[in-house]
């Protein structure tokens, strides 16, 4: 008796497995997918020593990007509607292992497009495995200027890197000069005289702090720059040498992930920064409120850079990524996930309106050609092979770079607080509370 | 005043190593027959002649001469230590720092040291001489004290001691500061009137977080006595530790809220004991399944396996950890509230002050963590029959076996106190850094250097190295030139260390010979 009991439902369960597909299809059935489904490659740091958190989060928006729009019928061209799918490839933050990922999603799964990478210097090794394959690429949190300047012409004194110039990559992230500008346009307006630069020691870190260093010293800043290693757990030894010499009037840290959080934490246990002396400034990874409360307990009043759009603009495509989000890891969508969604939903609006997944010239035309709006606004490139000459004075970085890239300085003045709710103060046309620096101690 | 200089170095140079030389000769002969002097050996007034000739000249070798009885090993040290002090000290106030004579120093300390550290072992070894720590003395003599460690050590070919390790080392210390202060006449460690508390942050820097690097790199030290091998999934472990305290933490409160009824906050000191023993527990059973069939034989290539199971062990570890734990960092509440230990600023005299010194609240508490976690554990080694099976185990297998311990189970008991000690050092860190799971890999590599420094299979010695370390990357990164250098190789100094060691003394500090 038992054991006809257990076969029956033996059987009873394979059949419902059976039907879920079936149930599938019902609940996806105002869609009729193609066979072929299109395939694009998604590049992240997925494992040390790359920035592995920020790697995940990529992931999830690849993943979270496929899944809107295969729910909304996938890729249309000409009335047939093709599913989408993004093959994340691990970078671990080196540009040789990126090298050889993005030749593996090109050459073995074949992949129509290129979307991702987080690190500057994988992005730089990367761009001429797209570039010699023509595979087109939009890039989403990769800030070195290089990326998208060395594609058209001389810049900053050096030959471009690749004789025929880049036609294939796209950038919606900021540039390093785009963030380092409004940082030090604060601290210059905040009448600061010396600044102290903490920068980590890698393509990232180290053009972003010579930019800010020219445009500090420009300002009539006084700089002095310390390079720390990624991956650096104890910076007490660095701190101490800081704290017996004058104390600067701001410290800005260029430094990215937990090596930040660390650099931050013992900065505030030693009493360097934030105090009333020395303004703090740390990286946008403060922007992860929860992230940062648990690992910097003592970082209130420090402030940090933002680039995305913020909290109060967040449109109906912010607001529901971010609740996604939240659901899926308890905090705040960082700008590099909303950016990595966005350029997912952007190669396929591409390739809609290219009329093809595979036809590479035809989209990357298409993507120069971008007037579409997502979670971080308004997407469109004014120069590229539609618009090739740079009026004298624009920058070369500005080739197949989305212009409007919003970037903030905000600072927290709660303990606890969420960065939904940290104040934004630069520059003044973002102004949440009215101020441009709230003094440690006191409230906006 | 560049000429005026020149001489004065030239002086240095040239009388210093003239008075020694006739102090080393003549001091030994005018004093035969003096009572005193006769129960002196010959080898003492010699050294006698060369210290007191070098530092102060005929004055010297006339002290020593009406007053014998000051010829003492403590007095002589004391000596050469104050001598090449003062030397530095003159050298660094009168040459400018770009004077050739700066650059001759800095060059001339590690020709000597080559030199010397190529000639005398080999006369050692001619004169079949006791040739143990030779080379070590002669390379840090030749580039403390330059030709002069021939005329110590080539004569009379001592038989090298600590104390001559310790006053050699010393000497070569100060050497350093001496160029670095003619170098660098701005750095912190050597400005004056601030350098002696800079100094001493910085060491205390060292000291507090050396001593964390100890706990771990015992562990580490602990299973290479006793089984052999090189545990290569230890920063795994001392990840994990640090994991298993946090989610004992996390939930604990809940649990026991759930349990009683009352709402506690757990200190992270709790943690501790509970990382312990879930990961004695984990390295316990993985020497059991993994590594016992090595040490019965059922293994060919014994080396080759240890590496690549406990390797792949600490792949798995790690991944699981980042499966289960994710990327994000994490980190604890405090062990206690107070943010920082201040020693306020005292004023000496009118022109000295020292202070103010800081340290880190939880750092300074989980030294003290650290050092009583050793000392516990070096009673257990040296006190207990189960301590002392362990260590006739890593003397001599075969012989412990004789005497009724049993090997297995000392393998197996000291993989899992090695893993156990690691997990002990990531639990007692987490309240200080962001932990994430690959947070082991920095601690690991630097854990390897302790236990080389130290000497494989040395507690001690991982204690000792692990706060020399400590020390040497706080000095590095605190009084590099330059700052920015500093900071980034802050880990390779430990490196140069560990390089140093490698060629100068194999065994480590503490290590045995190999025999």
């Amino acid at each position: 008796m038992k054991r006809n009991s257990l076969f029956i439902s033996l059987v009873l369960a394979l059949a419902l497995f059976a039907l879920l597909p079936l149930a599938a299809v019902q609940a996806d059935g105002h869609c009729e997918f193609a066979d072929y489904t299109i395939r694009l490659g998604g590049l992240a740091p997925m494992s040390a020593p790359g920035a592995v958190a920020g790697g995940v989060a990529m992931d999830w928006a690849f993943k979270q990007a496929a899944a809107d729009i295969n729910a909304d019928c996938g890729v249309s061209i000409d009335g047939v509607n093709y599913m989408i799918e993004v093959i994340t490839g691990d970078s671990e933050g080196s540009p040789e292992r990126g090298q050889a990922v993005a030749e593996r999603l090109i050459l073995e799964d074949e992949v129509d497009g290129m979307v991702g990478v987080y690190h500057s210097a994988v992005g730089l090794a990367t761009m001429a495995v797209m570039e010699a394959n023509g595979i087109p690429t939009i890039f989403s949190e990769p800030w070195n200027d290089n990326v998208s300047a060395n594609g058209i012409m001389e810049f900053d004194g050096r030959a471009p890197r690749f004789e025929d110039g880049i036609d294939h990559i796209f950038r919606i992230s900021p540039t390093s000069s785009m963030v380092g500008s409004v940082v030090t346009d604060w601290l210059i307006e905040l009448g600061v005289e010396d600044v102290l630069l903490i920068v980590e020691n890698t393509d990232y870190g180290q053009p972003a702090a010579d930019d800010e260093q020219a445009r500090l010293e420009a300002g009539g800043v006084s700089v002095t720059q310390l390079d720390i290693e990624l991956g650096t757990e104890d910076f007490v030894p660095i701190l101490s040498r800081v704290q017996a010499g004058e104390p600067p009037d701001a410290i800005r840290i260029v430094v990215t992930g937990e090596t930040s959080f660390n650099l931050t934490q013992q900065m505030t246990e030693l009493g360097i920064a934030p105090t009333e002396d020395t303004i703090c400034v740390t990286n946008q990874i403060a922007f992860q409120s929860e992230q940062y409360w648990a690992t910097v307990p003592d970082g209130n009043y420090c402030a940090f850079n933002r680039v995305g759009i913020i909290p109060s603009l967040f449109n109906d495509t912010a607001i529901e990524l971010n609740e996604k989000y939240e659901a899926a890891f308890g905090d705040i969508v960082p700008s590099f996930g909303m950016a990595t969604y966005d350029a997912v939903w952007m190669m396929k609006d591409a390739m809609e309106r290219a009329g093809s997944y595979s036809d590479a010239a035809a989209i990357v035309d298409a993507i120069e050609a971008s007037d579409i709006t997502l979670s971080q606004g308004h997407y469109y490139f004014s120069y590229g092979g539609h618009n090739p000459d740079l009026p004298e004075g624009t920058p070369a970085y500005m080739w197949h770079q989305w212009p409007d890239p919003i970037v903030t300085v905000m600072q927290y003045f709660e303990q606890g607080q969420s960065a939904l709710d940290a104040a934004v103060i630069y520059p003044p046309v973002y102004q949440t509370h009215g101020t441009s620096y709230i003094a440690p101690g006191t409230s906006p | 005043m560049v000429i005026e200089d020149t001489l004065f170095v030239l002086w240095l140079m040239v009388a210093g190593p003239l008075w020694a030389a006739v102090g080393m000769f003549v001091l030994p002969q005018v004093n035969h027959g003096k009572e005193e002097a006769d129960q002196l050996p010959l080898t003492t007034l010699r050294v006698a002649g060369v210290i007191g000739g070098f530092a102060l000249g005929p004055l010297g070798v006339g002290l020593f001469y009406f007053e014998p009885h000051l010829i003492r090993r403590t007095t002589l040290t004391v000596g050469v230590i104050v001598t090449v002090f003062a030397s530095s000290q003159v050298l660094a106030r009168v040459i400018d720092p770009n004077l050739p004579s700066a650059m001759w120093l800095l060059l001339a300390g590690p020709l000597w040291a080559a030199l010397a550290a190529y000639f005398i072992p080999r006369h050692y070894r001619q004169l079949e001489a006791d040739d143990r720590n030779v080379l070590t003395a002669a390379a840090l003599g030749g580039f403390a004290i330059g030709p002069l460690i021939f005329g110590l050590m080539w004569k009379t070919t001592p038989r090298v001691n600590r104390d001559w390790m310790i006053v050699l080392g010393s000497l070569g210390a100060w050497q350093i500061y001496t160029i670095f202060a003619i170098q660098n006449a701005t750095n912190p460690c050597v400005a004056a009137p601030y350098h002696v508390t800079y100094l001493t942050q910085q060491t205390a820097n060292g000291i507090v977080i050396g001593s964390i690097y100890s706990l771990m790199a015992v562990g580490l030290t602990l299973i290479y006595s006793v089984q052999g091998i090189v545990s290569f999934a230890h920063g795994q472990l001392y990840m994990v530790g640090g994991y298993f305290s946090f989610y004992f933490l996390l939930h604990g409160a809940n649990i026991w809220k759930d349990l009683t009824g009352q709402e506690i906050v757990i200190n992270p000191l709790w943690g501790i004991p509970v990382a312990a023993v879930i990961v004695f527990l984990i390295g316990a059973a993985f020497e059991r399944v993994f590594l016992k069939p090595m040490h019965e034989g059922l293994i060919e290539r014994v080396s080759e396996y240890a590496i690549l199971i406990t390797f792949g062990f600490g792949f798995f570890v790690e991944y699981t950890t980042l499966a289960i734990a994710g990327p994000f960092p994490q980190r604890t509440d405090r062990f206690i509230e107070i943010r920082r230990f201040t020693l306020q600023r005292t004023q000496i005299t009118d022109d000295f002050a020292f202070g103010p010194i800081h340290l880190i609240g939880d750092r300074a508490f989980a030294m003290v963590v650290g050092i009583v976690l050793i000392f516990a554990l070096l009673y257990f080694l040296q006190r207990t029959w189960t301590g002392r099976a362990l260590r006739a185990t890593s003397q001599d297998r075969q012989a412990a076996a004789v005497t009724g311990i049993n090997p297995t189970n000392m393998n197996t008991l000291s993989f899992g106190m090695g893993s156990m000690l690691a997990a002990m050092s990531g639990a007692a860190l987490i309240p200080i850094f962001a932990w994430v799971p690959w947070v082991g890999a920095e601690m690991v590599g630097r854990s390897y250097v302790i236990v080389v420094l130290g000497g494989l299979g040395s507690v001690p010695g991982a204690l000792v190295g692990g706060i020399i370390v400590g020390i040497v990357e706080a000095l590095g990164a605190g009084c590099h030139p330059d700052p920015s250098r500093g900071a980034a190789y802050k880990e390779a100094f430990a490196l140069v260390i560990f390089a140093l060691v490698l060629l100068l003394k194999p065994t480590g500090l503490f290590g045995r010979e190999q025999h």
